[in-house]
């Protein structure tokens, strides 16, 4: 575009600054808050007092803090999941199925030994408990891998195979806890039976362990990363799969490991989300709303460059966002799926935030000579 | 018997419709795997649209522009700015799919128009369907537009030397595909199944993208695989019309998604690859520079 003397390109950006990245990330959150105002036009409150609503549950009522910090611990697990095979390249949307599949996998722990009842238990409590975490990851490491293993051997599109197996994964539950499925509740239709208390994650002042796990896993994840010759080849092969092959990096290995350990991370997530969050402890009947809560893990990765340690802060502030929201949208009588339309708006700013991190605006005086002079006076005539 | 097949036809249409617009896409080059996201958009617009004016017209007036306007954006992204065209597809569904949550909220629940007519149960849209099955594959098979749009997607370098505008032809193909999207989408609120729930689509999109590679960008094959899976699609709902009391209907729910994905195995095999592969556009994907 031409302005007078001066030339308005978009160009790409050669080197990112950290400074840079960690500005895109507040810039592309901050707008997405700015643009949900939209939302609270039709609230009982001021804009002010809308906002004051969603961040003053959130974060500090005493109800409020805790919830998110459970929320927060399910987002984490989904970004990591979403994160790992994003650091090569690869697109893992199959959180909600993962997540499911996790769920199945550690119900189907208790179930199998047959201690729905606390009083039948056979085996030691935190025995079971660490059975029920074993299988919900290795569920979610299966299906995450079945995907890695078609894009690893054959080149099968990730993103479709993940997204049918979200499909099959949301009926399969539906299947299992619903119609006299064999998960079903002994007093409540349509959702799964509930955890005996003995086996539900241990809980430190309100928190479960798994927020230990959550922590942990992103400082080794970004150690992973930065420091090791495994965390090397899955960036060389992210960033350029042709010239990582030159190098010596075998596709298929990398494509199947990513997706194992993202979709370990999906089944953790459903652990947490369902056996370690207490008032929920069984397989709700709005399990959906579980899977589509994943997909903030996407757009937490996304907005976090792949950082783990940096999704942590992102993931605290959505889980209180969405949360917040949820309580706003009641308490000021808002129409449903404000955190919905919140999760929209990000994606919205992160991809606009994208363009401009990939690109810079760039103002070159044109050269003279390039310039046609402009006729100022009307030709005779 | 008449009455499951004319209603499946009704589903093979939405299938036909946002496959046939991805397939213009995907010929001139741009992936847009955010075809679930403009249906869902297109849909949710058109429902509010006629359920607010009382007018069908209308309705699918709505739905096809916010189609062709999301395709704009997609097409902006990734061609003006060359950006990853699988970043900008996921973020249009994503933002799609919350967006129109939130949007759609208050109108949950039935249209409450007079119903489309129908032709002795079959959709007229699924004949619209086959009309422009014919149409795209005249256009991209016999007209020099046609020739332009698939050169833009084999090789937009040459296409470029030859005095192809690479650019306009591809923003010309992916407002197309979104137009086309947001008619399948409005198609699914107005006339397939009226009532609007958040989240409607639950995979329709998912499973026309997948279409389209099963269909090696040919618009024929394409209409006998929507054609295929409506009907899958519509058994899977109603299962008891064919194996009454076997299996859970919630299984039965799986299987248009299960026989997906042995599909795409089969067609990413090297032996298919090698023989049926080479109909895949070679630029598909690649964000195009003016050298």
């Amino acid at each position: 575009m031409r302005l007078g003397r001066y030339e308005l390109t978009l160009e790409p950006r050669p080197a990112v600054s950290a400074v840079y990245t960690v500005l895109t990330a507040v810039v592309a959150i901050l707008l997405a808050l700015a643009l949900s105002s939209f939302l609270f036009l039709s609230a009982d409150a001021s804009l002010l007092g809308a906002y004051r609503a969603v961040f003053s549950y959130a974060f500090f009522n005493p109800r409020g803090i805790l919830a998110t910090v459970q929320r927060a611990i399910y987002l984490l697990f989904c970004t990591y999941a979403f994160l790992v095979p994003l650091r090569a390249g690869l697109w893992n949307i199959g959180l909600p199925g993962q997540v499911f599949a996790g769920a199945l996998a550690a119900f189907a722990v208790p179930f199998v030994l047959r201690a729905q009842e606390a009083q039948t238990l056979a085996l030691a409590p935190g025995l079971v408990i660490l059975l029920m975490v074993a299988a919900a990851a290795a569920a979610g490491a299966m299906l995450g891998g079945f995907a890695g293993l078609l894009r690893a051997r054959l080149q099968v599109n990730e993103i479709l195979v993940t997204m049918m197996l979200n499909s099959i994964l949301f009926w399969l539950v539906a299947y299992m806890i619903k119609e006299g499925g064999p998960f079903m509740g002994a007093t409540a239709e349509g959702e799964g039976f509930t955890l005996p208390a003995p086996l539900t994650a241990p809980l430190l002042r309100g928190v479960p362990f798994t927020a230990a796990l959550a922590l942990g896993a992103a400082v080794l994840l970004d150690l992973l990363f930065a420091k090791t010759a495994l965390g090397y080849r899955i960036r060389a092969f992210g960033e350029n799969p042709a010239a990582a092959r030159y190098g010596g990096i075998s596709p298929v290995a990398l494509s199947l490991l990513v997706f194992l350990l993202g979709g370990a991370f999906a089944g953790l997530a459903g652990y947490h989300a369902f056996t370690a969050v207490p008032g929920v402890y069984k397989i709700p009947g709005n399990y959906g709303f579980y899977g589509d809560l994943a997909f903030y893990g996407i757009i937490s990765a996304l907005i976090a460059r792949g950082s783990a340690v940096g999704a942590v802060p992102i993931a605290v502030l959505f889980a209180g966002l969405s949360l917040g929201a949820r309580f706003a949208q009641g308490a000021l009588h808002l129409p449903f799926g404000v955190d919905y339309a919140l999760l929209g708006l990000l994606m919205m700013t992160f991809i606009a935030s994208h363009a401009l991190y990939q690109f810079r605006l760039a103002w070159r005086r044109v050269p003279s000579e390039v310039l046609q002079p402009a006729p100022t006076e009307l030709p005779e005539g | 018997m008449w009455d499951l097949l004319a209603r499946s036809l009704g589903a093979s249409t939405i299938f036909l419709f946002a496959a046939l617009g991805e397939l213009v896409n995907q010929r001139s080059g741009v992936l847009n795997v955010g075809l679930e996201g403009l249906m869902l958009f297109g849909g949710t617009a058109a429902f509010i649209t006629a359920q607010t004016t009382g007018s069908y017209p209308l309705g699918f007036l709505a739905g096809l522009t916010i189609g062709g306007l999301l395709g704009l954006a997609h097409g902006f992204f990734s061609i003006t700015l060359r950006g990853d065209q699988v970043v900008s597809g996921m973020g249009l569904w994503i933002l799609s799919f919350g967006l129109t949550t939130y949007l759609g909220s208050a109108y949950t629940g039935p249209l409450g128009l007079a119903r489309i007519p129908s032709l002795m149960g079959l959709s007229p849209f699924f004949l619209v369907g086959v009309a422009l099955v014919a149409i795209t594959w005249l256009l991209i098979f016999r007209t020099s537009l046609g020739l332009a749009i698939r050169s833009a997607g084999e090789n937009p370098a040459a296409a470029e030397a030859s005095g192809i505008s690479v650019v306009a032809i591809r923003y010309l193909c992916v407002t197309v595909g979104g137009v086309l999207a947001g008619l399948s989408g409005a198609t699914y609120t107005l006339s397939y199944n009226p009532v609007w729930n958040y989240n409607f689509l639950m995979g329709w999109g998912f499973v026309s993208l997948a279409l389209v590679f099963f269909s090696m960008w040919n618009p024929w094959i394409l209409l006998a695989g929507a054609s295929l899976f409506g009907i899958m699609w519509q058994l899977s709902l109603s299962p008891e019309l064919v194996l009454p009391g076997v299996l859970s209907r919630y299984v039965w729910r799986t299987v248009p998604f299960a026989i997906t994905i042995p599909i795409l195995v089969v067609i990413s095999t090297p032996w298919f690859r090698t023989r049926w592969g080479l109909a895949k556009p070679e630029a598909l994907g690649r964000p195009y520079t003016k050298g």
